[in-house]
């Protein structure tokens, strides 16, 4: 781990408004994630949490302080540069997986390859992370569908990793999966961060979130332990 | 490029997975195209037809007398129009057209005549030798013939020599079969056949003679039956028929000649005929219009339907114009699959449709006819696209989050 902040919210807030009257999601949080690190964010629903991952993941932007995402202002970031940060710096994993129905599990890897070189994959790098993750060729040219889910989050893995991005944000990344699935899931991203990733992982499960360097509890849209 | 684009082959996956729904919306395309295309040839395939029938004397004015405006029953014209285009007349008409075309004056009447005792019945024109070249031309294969015929000679029309197997040589009486002074001429030669024309000449079935033989015959000298202008240059055409029309009908309450062309003849009808076609082309137009608010309706349900696809695509870093572009190249298969099965059945219904309203297909490969496929296949898939292009824009501008979250 590293001594650079690779993710820095400064009195982030921010504010739904609703029908019903402003809804403060995250209320002045402020906290630093370094490079390599490995942090788990827990707490209750309703707490902030997925409001926290939209945020990391530039799906959204703050209402109010400042959030960097590897040395970069969100806000200050034009719509399109916040598109192209998230198919290179981030590397989504979802609890439902989310990966694109139409297309096969080789596909659905090489997809932000396309997005990000414009043209079709011919280095073998999206075969070679789907074998990593432990998709053979056979299973490679199923689509979603045919996967089971531990398969799909392995899919959906090796997508996460093709940009080889610095941050890998996972929500709830095995909440959909069986106990001994999930467990050879949080290997594999054991295994990233090893070799350098800054995983960071929202769950419910304190069993998941021992994998974790640290973890970061929200209660009510603040941090109440870091 | 396209075939390689991701998103090409997304928006095929898409159109191929909900491929009925697809192909129902694609039939309103169908059957726009087929509609429009059809109608237009068929329109098309009329004008040229009226077109390549009267284009052979398209450079000619006919003049005739006025004979419409003669008065009520019993009422004695005062000046001699009613008879034929006269000497002061034609004068008149010479001095106008000059030297920007020439002036042929011809007689013409219902005769009878005889040819090896097997008596006919058809039209005496009586033109002078020197004029019958400037626009009448003989078919050689009946003999060396002549176009400058003497007082004992006669040219005869395609159809009556091919009946009557007649050949330069042959002799003909002209004159009612129970008159007694029934002169035989020698044919001089056989005109080349002439079809339907708009210059008052229709000799397939008819003789022609030598001017003077025709006054002497039938009387009436320095009364023409129709003079005939052919000009030099076409574009002028409007210009020397005005002018003549200003030195000739001095009275506008009772012209004394009326002026017609081709041209002008050509001119209402194919104005006519376009007008026909335009209509029933809005009329096809119409179905393509249908079949845009069809294709709006499926790329709203692929839209709505794919809304968590799109929250995938859109939250990994795809590109809005990515998006867009996917959901109009599915618009623009659509559109391609209703064109192509449409621009297919045009040919054949098309093809029909002519075939069994005019009765000749001779233009149907013409450029102006044929073009109406590719020019509605275009207007088809053009339709599509448009169509295409707010649902495009919308899934183009979801929020990544609430797409996600949508069921």
């Amino acid at each position: 781990m590293t001594d650079t902040p690779v993710i820095q919210l400064v009195d982030v807030t921010k504010t739904y408004h609703l029908e019903s009257g402003d809804f403060t999601a995250l209320d002045h949080v402020s906290l630093e994630i370094l490079e390599n690190d490995f942090v788990a964010i827990m707490g209750p629903s309703g707490s902030g949490k997925s409001t926290m991952m939209n945020q990391l993941g530039i799906l959204d932007v703050p209402s109010s302080g400042k959030l960097y995402i590897d040395g970069k202002d969100v806000a200050m970031l034009s719509s399109l540069e916040r598109t192209h940060m998230r198919r290179d710096t981030i590397g989504y994993i979802f609890q439902k997986f989310y990966l694109i129905p139409l297309l096969s599990a080789y596909e659905n890897v090489e997809y932000p390859l396309i997005l990000k070189y414009k043209k079709r994959d011919t280095t073998g790098k999206a075969s070679a992370l789907l074998e990593a993750v432990g998709i053979d060729k056979d299973m490679s040219a199923h689509r979603p569908t045919q996967l089971s889910g531990g398969q799909q989050q392995r899919v959906a893995i090796a997508r996460a990793l093709v940009n080889d991005p610095k941050i890998l944000l996972c929500d709830e990344p095995t909440g959909n999966l069986d106990s001994r699935t999930g467990f050879q899931i949080m290997d594999i991203l054991c295994g990233l961060h090893r070799e350098g990733k800054t995983v960071i992982i929202v769950t419910h499960d304190p069993n998941i979130a021992e994998y974790a360097h640290r973890t970061i509890r929200l209660v009510d849209g603040r941090v109440a332990e870091s | 490029m396209m075939k390689g684009d991701i998103f090409f082959n997304l928006s095929v996956r898409s159109v191929r997975l909900n491929f009925l729904r697809s192909m129902l919306a694609a039939i309103g395309i169908v059957i726009g195209v087929v509609a429009i295309s059809s109608m237009g040839m068929l329109g098309t395939n009329m004008q040229l037809e009226v077109k390549e029938q009267l284009s052979a004397t398209a450079n000619t004015i006919v003049i005739s007398s006025d004979t419409v405006r003669m008065g009520p029953p019993g009422f004695n014209p005062s000046s001699s129009s009613a008879s034929g285009v006269t000497k002061t007349e034609l004068t008149k008409i010479t001095s106008v057209v000059g030297t920007n075309g020439t002036v042929i004056p011809i007689y013409s009447t219902t005769g009878e005549f005889t040819i090896n005792s097997v008596a006919g019945r058809g039209e005496i024109y009586g033109i002078d030798p020197g004029d019958i070249g400037k626009f009448l031309t003989l078919n050689q294969t009946y003999g060396n013939g002549t176009t400058e015929i003497g007082t004992g000679e006669v040219l005869v029309g395609s159809e009556l020599a091919q009946e009557f197997n007649l050949k330069v040589g042959t002799r003909i009486r002209i004159g009612s079969f129970d008159s007694t002074s029934r002169p035989e001429l020698r044919i001089a030669g056989v005109l080349q056949s002439r079809g339907t024309v708009a210059d008052g000449v229709s000799t397939d079935n008819a003789v022609v003679v030598n001017s003077n033989w025709y006054t002497d015959q039938y009387g009436g000298k320095n009364e023409w039956t129709q003079v005939n202008v052919i000009v030099k240059d076409t574009d002028n055409i409007s210009d020397i028929e005005s002018a003549i029309n200003d030195k000739v009908n001095t009275n506008a309450k009772t012209p004394a000649v009326r002026i017609t062309d081709a041209s002008s003849q050509l001119a209402t009808e194919t104005s006519t005929l376009s007008t026909v076609t335009t209509f029933i082309m809005a009329i096809g137009g119409i179905s393509l219009l249908v079949a845009a608010v069809s294709i709006f309706n499926v790329m709203m349900m692929s839209v709505s339907e794919r809304i968590q696809e799109i929250g995938i695509l859109l939250s990994i870093g795809t590109e809005k114009g990515e998006v867009r572009r996917m959901f109009m190249y599915e618009a623009f298969i659509l559109g391609l699959l209703g064109a192509g099965i449409g621009g297919a059945a045009s040919l054949v219904i098309g093809y029909s449709v002519v075939d069994a309203m005019i009765g000749t297909t001779a233009y149907f490969f013409q450029p102006a006819s044929i073009l109406y496929v590719p020019a509605a296949m275009l207007i088809g898939v053009v339709v599509c696209v448009i169509s295409g292009v707010y649902p495009a824009w919308r899934a183009s501008n979801m929020d990544p989050i609430d797409a996600l979250r949508s069921e």
